[in-house]
């Protein structure tokens, strides 16, 4: 199939996953393509590369049909059952050879998702860099924006569904390309969580039911975190995942990291955003007590983590929370996301997610939060983490512990502000307060 | 098999930024006193963190190592001290991993005496080897050739008894020439290349390039056949391995370094060095006038699409000045080698700090002026923490001391005794481990390690730098270096005082007229662009960096 450039460009901006809208396109081409079916309707497998014009480029995955009396290109988003054709290739392991690569799909031996018949396909979610399609009792989710490598869901949900941890959907299936442009993961196959309910919505609805009910399933949550820390810290023969113990500079380089984030946040703040106003000019004190943080300690060991760990990356069925979405943070390269990091890092994550659910429920729900509330669900969740997760991947004492937890609750509410400045104003509050607590002695418990 | 992780980029290295590392240096991984890839391996999340897209290696193979190791006695290993080919070839792929690639240092010209090829060549003049060297019965040949190693060495030509014949070496008498007029040793080193390619490795800078053949009559440099055999690895290297990059080593004058691009194709080497333009960026600060840079640059001939020039400030080797007029020489030695102990050969043995007199300004402005000049930086390990040097070590030991990690002892750099290091850490109250190491500078949110990174993330931001051109704007005020970069709709303008007093300049910026200067390091907005002079006043040592935006963004 020929493509025409403009219609390539037209359509690929047009897409919801297109992650670039900001920016201006210099071109459009096509890297290399695969015809995945062949007779009618055909679908087609198309790389495209769009280059910005500031020299910097993305590549995306397409997945397109067409019909001799049709002519236009159609998608996923116009026909989801073309995703059925992934499934069956997946399931046969098909190899489909490219003008410069090959496209192989393979699949877990015993995933019982691929012996039954599929269901309706449906498009479930298109996010920022993918697209989920699901088929009733499997989940079909394709990387839009692609990274060469191997893309860190793949890895990390093939090694917990390998050593059968409960907390994940399990991989069923997966599709690459191999080939001179890049080599990369094009997509996954996992079980479909039936009756699910997204952590996050569920948290927003049980904080204006029943705050205090919810604590036992945060508490519960905590256990399944430090499982799932001590699973992917268990494999000391695999250099992927083995744990390891941070080199001398490391705690450097985060405060480096941190700091620069900071002093860069503070550089682009607005002058006359009275939300912003606790913290407005208060950099340098931000500062001064990450440097007091990060004077000294130990960071415990480092290992492969979650990413970018928070209530909307669970979902709870039937008494039972699951884990979702290993991708890592969007904004990050992959080399970033596959980086080893200290599981307190994803602890950190969830922690600040509690405070977002606290404060975003009253708006939300019209929920009457407590005041001690976010304070009682971190300590059942932390607890309930520490007492489960495999002790040796931890800094030594709880005041180590205490110490990284804020460090990386700083460095998350740091790039929650530049999020919230740039895409949610409204929300800009969350961020300033968990700063402002930080410079702030505590108030006097009334 | 292994992981592929780059995207097919042809032309990475144009975009690039590139450290050298002395592995002996780096990092100690298994506690014996001397650096090695398992160390290195450990030290990549600092290189990732710096921003580094290409790690240069120093020569890793085995070596009696009288010449830094670039006498090389075994090109199909990796020296003990710094582990196996096992090891480096899980650096290679850790490294990658990480989005870091990984070049290293071949030298094509020549062995060491030491090496298997030469004692078979030497002790049996009719057997398979016997042709491999460049053997003659006098001393007399290619008398036009200069002598490099002027400290050491009296000719090119040292006698060996066991053959009883003389043998060509262009640099020290233990590194006997190749006789690349051999089909076998052309061959031979092809094979070499293939072996560190299948590995995974990146590329080559390929070390004393333009000695490979020698010629009667002519100064033994840069003959049309030693461009045909790079022509001939070039083609090798692309037609099986793709993205992969040939660094000349040619320290000449860009007219002739622009050979070893190929003539107009670009189907020699990727990159060569520019080496005249670095003693003159020293000149310039030396002697407060930009004069010294334009005209170097000025007199560089244009170089193919697809090649690149590599540009550094300070490497392993000495501050080198053949590149220069002998009033230039005097000049520079005069200013940057006051004790006779700093000169070696034709330059001058100091690390970059040391040459600035520490100066925290001069090594900004430096880097400016590196950064934004078309071509990839190439750093120099330590020099990133401003690292000092030691002159009462031999030879160019003194530039390469261990890396300063921490404050603690052996520097962070080794657990083994102190005794034991290959060579000790700098213990000066000035420039000792205790006061310039890494992790203090990371945890300094003023040190110049946390500048440069900032600067580095700035430079990859912006593609023009790596692939624009560049347009000198020479404004009257001499004490100013200012140009224009342009790549696509990306304009930026790099306006540097060299003065060691604040100066005012006026800008001929009309081509601009209507656009808004955007400096880059804080995003503050200037005035716009009009039909007169834009004026601007810069702090003794200052730079500005501009993005040249519409009006209207």
């Amino acid at each position: 199939m020929s493509y025409d450039e403009r219609a390539l460009i037209e359509y690929v901006t047009q897409q919801r996953w297109y992650g670039a809208k900001s920016r201006g396109v210099a071109y459009a081409q096509l890297l290399d393509s695969a015809m995945l079916r062949t007779q009618e309707p055909r679908l087609e497998l198309a790389l495209v590369e769009v280059r910005y014009e500031t020299g910097s480029h993305d590549v995306y995955q397409l997945l397109v049909s067409s019909r001799e009396d049709e002519p236009g290109l159609c998608g996923l988003a116009e026909d989801p059952s073309l995703a059925r054709e992934l499934v069956s290739a997946m399931r046969s392991g098909l190899a489909v050879q490219s003008a410069d690569g090959v496209v192989e799909f393979g699949h877990l031996e015993g995933f019982a998702g691929l012996e039954r018949e599929l269901g309706a396909a449906r498009v479930v979610a298109t996010e920022q860099s993918n697209t989920s399609i699901a088929f009733d009792e499997v989940i079909l989710k394709l990387f839009r924006r692609l990274e060469a490598g191997i893309n860190p869901e793949l890895e990390l949900l093939r090694f917990l569904t390998e050593r059968s941890f409960p907390n994940v959907a399990a991989l069923g299936g997966w599709y690459a390309y191999a080939g001179g442009p890049l080599s990369t993961t094009l997509g996954i196959l996992q079980e479909c969580v039936p009756n699910a309910r997204d952590g996050w919505e569920l948290a927003l609805d049980e904080l204006a039911a029943d705050p205090d009910g919810f604590l036992p399933r945060l508490r519960r949550l905590g256990e399944v975190t430090g499982e799932l820390h001590t699973t992917l810290g268990s494999e000391p023969n695999d250099p992927v995942f083995a744990p390891e113990v941070p080199s001398e500079e490391s705690l450097g380089l985060l405060t480096a990291t941190v700091d620069e984030e900071i002093a860069n946040v503070f550089l682009s703040l607005p002058d006359d955003d009275e939300r912003i106003e606790p913290i407005a000019g208060r950099g340098e004190e931000v500062r001064e007590q990450l440097r007091l943080l990060t004077h000294a300690g130990t960071s415990g060991k480092i290992i492969r983590i979650h990413g970018d760990y928070h209530l909307g990356q669970t979902l709870w069925s039937d008494g039972h929370w699951t884990i979702i979405d290993f991708e890592g943070e969007p904004a990050r390269s992959l080399a970033e996301r596959r980086r080893k990091r200290s599981p307190l890092r994803d602890v950190a994550g969830m922690l600040r997610s509690f405070a977002y659910a606290s404060i975003a429920a009253g708006p939300l729900r019209g929920a009457d939060v407590p005041d001690d509330w976010e304070s009682r669900a971190r300590e059942q969740f932390l607890d309930a983490y520490l007492a489960t997760v495999d002790q040796s991947l931890l800094p030594s004492g709880p005041a180590g512990i205490e110490r990284m937890l804020t460090v990386f609750e700083l460095e998350k509410a740091v790039y929650e502000l530049r999020y919230e400045l740039d895409n949610r104003p409204d929300w800009v509050g969350i961020p300033v307060a968990a700063i402002r607590r930080l410079i702030e002695p505590a108030p006097a418990a009334s | 098999m292994s992981e592929q992780w780059f995207e097919r980029d042809p032309l990475w290295f144009k975009r690039a930024v590139f450290y050298e590392i002395h592995i002996r240096g780096f990092y100690d991984g298994n506690a014996d006193g001397s650096g090695d890839f398992r160390g290195l391996i450990e030290k990549l999340d600092y290189l990732q963190w710096l921003g580094v897209d290409c790690v240069w290696l120093l020569p890793m193979y085995p070596s009696p190592l009288r010449d830094g190791g670039y006498d090389i006695s075994d090109f199909f290993a990796i020296h003990p001290d710094y582990g196996t080919v096992e090891d480096f070839r899980e650096f290679v792929d850790q490294a990658h991993q990480r989005g870091i690639r990984v070049i290293a240092d071949l030298v094509m010209n020549h062995t060491s005496s030491d090496h298997p090829w030469f004692q078979e060549s030497r002790s049996d003049p009719n057997g398979p080897k016997g042709d491999w060297y460049v053997w003659s019965d006098t001393d007399e040949a290619y008398k036009d050739a200069r002598i490099i190693f002027l400290d050491s060495e009296a000719s090119n030509w040292t006698f060996d008894p066991v053959r009883g014949q003389y043998y060509w070496h262009r640099f020290f008498h233990h590194q006997p020439d190749l006789n690349y007029e051999n089909p076998e040793v052309q061959e031979a080193m092809l094979d070499v290349l293939r072996f560190w390619l299948d590995l995974g490795i990146d590329g080559f800078r390929l070390d004393a390039v333009p000695y490979l053949y020698e010629q009667e009559g002519t100064n033994c440099e840069n003959l049309p056949r030693t461009h045909e055999y790079i022509k001939r690895a070039r083609a090798e290297v692309d037609a099986r391995y793709p993205d992969r990059v040939l660094l000349a080593e040619a320290n000449q004058w860009p007219a002739d370094v622009v050979q070893y691009f190929g003539n107009g194709d670009g189907d020699e080497c990727h990159m060569a060095f520019h080496f005249p333009v670095m003693p003159r960026m020293f000149m310039s600060v030396r002697r407060e006038d930009a004069t010294p840079i334009y005209e170097i640059l000025d007199s560089t001939p244009p170089i193919p699409g697809n090649c690149q020039w590599g540009l550094f400030l300070r490497n392993h080797d000495e501050l080198t000045l053949e590149m220069v007029t002998d009033d230039e020489r005097d000049y520079m030695y005069a200013e940057y080698a006051k004790d006779p102990r700093m000169k070696i050969n034709l330059g001058i043995r100091r690390r970059l700090a040391p040459l600035l007199d520490n100066g925290r300004d001069e090594i900004e402005l430096l880097h400016a002026i590196l950064f934004s000049l078309p071509g990839s930086p190439v750093l120099y390990y330590g020099d990133e923490i401003m690292m000092g040097d030691n002159v009462y070590l031999g030879d160019r030991d003194g530039v390469r001391t261990p890396m300063q990690w921490t404050g603690d002892r052996n520097a962070g750099f080794s657990r083994a005794d102190w005794a034991q290091l290959y060579l000790q850490p700098l213990m000066d109250p000035v420039y000792g481990f205790q006061a310039v190491n890494v992790e203090a500078q990371l945890r300094t949110p003023t040190s110049f390690l946390r500048w440069l990174h900032l600067f580095i993330a700035l430079r990859k931001e912006h593609p023009v730098f790596g692939l624009g051109s560049y347009e000198p704007l020479r404004p009257e005020n001499p004490r100013i270096f200012a140009h224009i970069r342009r790549f696509e709709e990306d304009i930026v303008l790099c306006v540097h005082n060299l003065a060691n007093s604040a100066q005012a300049v006026e800008l001929d910026l009309r081509a601009f007229n209507g656009m808004v200067p955007e400096e880059m390091l804080g995003r503050t907005r200037f005035p716009a662009i009009g039909e007169l002079p834009y004026l601007l006043t810069l702090a003794p040592r200052g730079f500005f960096w501009f993005r040249l935006r519409q009006g209207d963004e």
